[in-house]
C-alpha cells in the first residue's frame, strides 16, 4: 500500500508541474501582454507586481521564481484589489466553497446510495424505474436550470426559504447545497444501481442466500462494499465537478465562495488572481483524485497491482 | 458495411433492438425535429433575428408570440431558434473534433502497443487529471471569447474518454485471427486498420458520440451562463437561460422556455444513447 500510494504520488507531480507552467506562460504570453502595459492600474499595485514577478528579468528566471513562490504558498498580489494577496482572497473563499461542497457531497451521497441500492434490489418495477427516472431528470438538468427554478418556485412564489447570501439567514445554505447535490445525486444513483446489480448475481451471493442469510444482511455486509466501488471510483471527478459547479451555484445564490471570485476574476481580467486560482484548483483536483484512487486500492487490494483506477 | 459478411445482419438487429425501445425513439424523434428546425431557422422563423419591438415590451405567450416576448419586444421563439443553431452547431462541432482526435489516438494507441501505446494512454492519464473546465475559462480570458476556439477548446477536453474506449476495443479486436490473417496475407497497416479494425469499433463510437453531445451541450451552456462562452449579439441556450434568470420575477417564461428546450434536447440525447448501447453493445447493457 505505501508503494501504491508513492507511485500515484509521483505520478500527480508531472500533471501538477504541467498545470502551471501552461498556465504561467498562457498567461504571460497573452496577446497584449498585460503586465507590461501601461494600463490604469493603480501605482502601489505595478510596484507590487514588479517586485513580485521580477519584471525586469528575463521570462524563464521569472517562472522559477514564481514557483519558488508558490511553492511556500505565496501566489503574489491581485491585479485588481489593490492590497490584497491572492493567497489572502483563496483564504477568504476556500472554507465557504468547502463548506458548501460538503453539504451538497453529503446530500448527493445520501440521496443517491439509497436510491441507487433500492433501485437495484428489484431491477425492472416500479421500485427501479421510479428512481432511476429521477436521476435522468437530474442529469438533464443542470444547475444553472435547476437553481433558477428553485430560487423562483421555492424562494419568490412560495417564499419558503432565503434565496441568496451564505449564512446572513436561517436556512439561506439549504437551497444551494440541494441545487449543487442533486445532479450528483442523480449521477451516484446511477452509479450505485449498476454496481450493486452486478455485485448481486456474483456467486457468494448465491452462497449466502443459499446459506439462509437475511437479505438485509446481504446487502448491507456482503454486497454494499463491492458494489460502492464505482461511486468510489467517481468520487474524485466529483470532488473536481463540485469545485465547476460552485462556479454557478455561488453566482447564482450570491455566495463568496471561491467560484464567485473566479468567475469575477474572469470578467475583471484579473490576470493574477486568475493564475494563482487555476493553479490552486488545479492542486486541489489531483489531491482528490489522488485521494480517490487511495480509498479505491483500499477497498479492493486487486487495483493496488494492476494500472491506476481511472474515472 | 463491406467488411464481414455478418455485419449486415448485426446492423439490422441492433436498429431492431433499437425500434422496440420506446423511449430511444422518442429521443430520436424529438431530436431530427429539433435539427431539421435549427437547419431551416432562417426560412422557418416567425420573425427575424433582428427585429424588435420596444412599444409591445415583454409580454406571455400569445397568438402572435407563441412563447412570449422579452423585454425588447423580441420573439422569444425566433431567439430560441437562433440560438438552437449556434448551441447545436457547438454541440456537434466540438464533437467532431473529439471524436476524430479521439478514434485516430485510440486506435493507433491500442493497435501499435507496447511502448507507443504505453506512452499515448500515460499522455491520456496526465491529461485526464487536469481542470479542463477552469483551463477553458482562462483561455476565453486570454484570447478572448471566440467561437472557433470554444469548440476547439471543448473538442480537445472530450476526446479523452474516446480514445481510452477505442483503445481497449481495438487491443480486443487486435487478438482476432482474423486480423492475424490480414497481417500474415501482408496487407498494409493503414488498410487493415481501415478496412478490419474501424468496421468493429464504429458500433462503440457511435454509442459515446451520442453520449459526448450532451455533454459538450452542457459544457457551452455552462460557459455562456456564466457570460465566458457565446457573445451577444449571437444566441445560445446558456446565454438564453442566463437572461432569463435576471428577470425571472417579472417574466418567467424567459426562463422557462429556453430551459425546457435545453432539457429536452439533453433527455432525447441521453435515452438515444443510453438505447444505443443497448442495441448495439449488449454486454454493456447492465451498466
Amino acid at each position: 500500500m505505501p508503494a501504491f500510494i508513492l507511485k500515484r504520488l509521483l505520478q500527480a507531480l508531472p500533471v501538477l508541474l504541467i498545470v502551471i507552467t501552461a498556465s504561467f506562460f498562457m498567461v504571460r504570453l497573452a496577446p497584449g501582454d498585460p503586465f507590461s502595459q501601461e494600463r490604469a492600474l493603480p501605482v502601489e499595485v505595478m510596484k507590487g507586481l514588479r517586485t513580485y514577478y521580477k519584471l525586469d528579468q528575463p521570462l524563464v528566471t521569472q517562472y522559477i521564481e514564481y514557483l519558488k513562490n508558490i511553492a511556500q504558498g505565496d501566489f503574489g498580489p491581485s491585479f485588481k484589489y489593490s492590497g490584497r494577496t491572492v493567497t489572502e482572497i483563496i483564504g477568504a473563499g476556500l472554507p465557504v466553497t468547502f463548506e458548501l461542497g460538503a453539504y451538497a457531497l453529503l446530500i448527493a451521497l445520501l440521496v443517491g446510495i439509497s436510491s441507487g441500492v433500492i433501485a437495484s434490489l428489484r431491477p425492472n418495477t416500479w421500485q427501479d424505474y421510479v428512481p432511476m427516472s429521477l436521476a435522468m431528470i437530474g442529469i438533464c438538468l443542470p444547475s444553472y436550470v435547476l437553481g433558477p427554478l428553485l430560487v423562483l418556485i421555492v424562494g419568490i412564489w412560495l417564499e419558503w426559504l432565503p434565496v441568496s447570501g451564505w449564512g446572513y439567514i436561517p436556512g439561506d445554505k439549504i437551497l444551494p447545497s440541494v441545487t449543487m447535490g442533486f445532479v450528483y445525486a442523480a449521477y451516484i444513483s446511477r452509479l450505485a444501481r449498476g454496481g450493486m446489480l452486478e455485485i448481486l448475481s456474483q456467486d457468494f451471493i448465491r452462497t449466502a442466500r443459499a446459506k439462509g442469510v437475511s437479505e438485509s444482511m446481504i446487502v448491507l455486509r456482503h454486497a454494499l462494499r463491492g458494489g460502492m466501488q464505482p461511486v468510489i471510483s467517481f468520487m474524485g471527478p466529483a470532488l473536481a465537478g463540485l469545485l465547476g459547479g460552485s462556479f454557478v451555484v455561488e453566482t447564482i445564490f450570491q455566495i463568496p465562495g471561491l467560484g464567485r471570485y473566479y468567475v469575477q476574476a474572469a470578467f475583471n481580467r484579473d490576470y493574477t488572481l486568475i493564475l494563482g486560482m487555476t493553479i490552486f484548483f488545479a492542486v486541489l483536483i489531483v489531491v482528490f483524485n489522488l485521494l480517490a484512487d487511495i480509498v479505491a486500492a483500499w477497498m479492493n487490494p486487486r487495483l493496488r497491482s494492476g494500472k491506476s483506477a481511472g474515472g | 458495411m463491406d467488411n464481414a459478411r455478418s455485419s449486415p445482419s448485426l446492423w439490422k438487429d441492433a436498429w431492431r433492438r433499437l425500434s422496440r425501445n420506446r423511449l430511444a425513439m422518442l429521443g430520436l424523434c424529438v431530436l431530427t425535429v429539433m435539427v431539421s428546425l435549427a437547419l431551416l431557422t432562417p426560412w422557418i422563423a416567425p420573425y427575424s433575428y433582428s427585429a424588435q419591438d420596444l412599444d409591445l415590451g415583454a409580454t406571455p405567450p400569445s397568438g402572435a408570440h407563441w412563447l412570449g416576448t422579452d423585454a425588447f419586444g423580441r420573439d422569444l421563439l425566433t431567439l430560441i431558434l437562433y440560438g438552437s443553431r449556434v448551441s447545436l452547431a457547438v454541440g456537434f462541432l466540438a464533437t467532431a473534433v473529439a471524436l476524430t482526435i479521439g478514434v485516430l489516438w485510440g486506435t493507433v494507441s491500442g493497435y501499435a502497443g507496447g511502448r507507443t501505446d504505453a506512452v499515448m494512454m500515460r499522455t491520456v492519464d496526465i491529461l485526464y487529471a487536469l481542470p479542463f473546465t477552469i483551463f477553458i475559462i482562462l483561455l476565453m480570458v486570454i484570447f478572448g471569447r471566440n467561437m472557433f476556439l470554444l469548440f476547439m477548446a471543448i473538442g480537445a477536453v472530450e476526446w479523452l474518454t474516446m480514445a481510452r474506449i477505442v483503445r481497449g476495443q481495438v487491443l480486443g479486436i487486435r487478438r482476432q485471427e482474423y486480423i492475424e490473417a490480414a497481417i500474415v496475407m501482408g496487407l498494409p497497416r493503414s488498410r487493415i486498420m481501415y478496412r478490419h479494425v474501424l468496421p468493429n469499433v464504429l458500433g462503440v463510437i457511435i454509442i459515446y458520440t451520442t453520449l459526448t453531445i450532451p455533454n459538450v451541450i452542457l459544457l457551452e451552456s455552462f460557459l455562456s451562463f456564466l457570460g465566458l462562452g457565446i457573445q451577444p449579439p449571437q444566441s445560445s441556450w446558456g446565454l438564453l437561460i442566463s437572461y432569463g434568470v435576471e428577470t425571472m420575477e417579472e417574466y418567467p417564461w424567459l426562463l422557462f422556455f429556453p430551459a425546457a428546450t435545453l432539457s429536452l434536447t439533453l433527455f432525447s440525447l441521453n435515452f438515444l444513447g443510453d438505447g444505443l448501447r443497448d442495441a448495439l453493445d449488449p454486454r454493456a447493457a447492465t451498466d
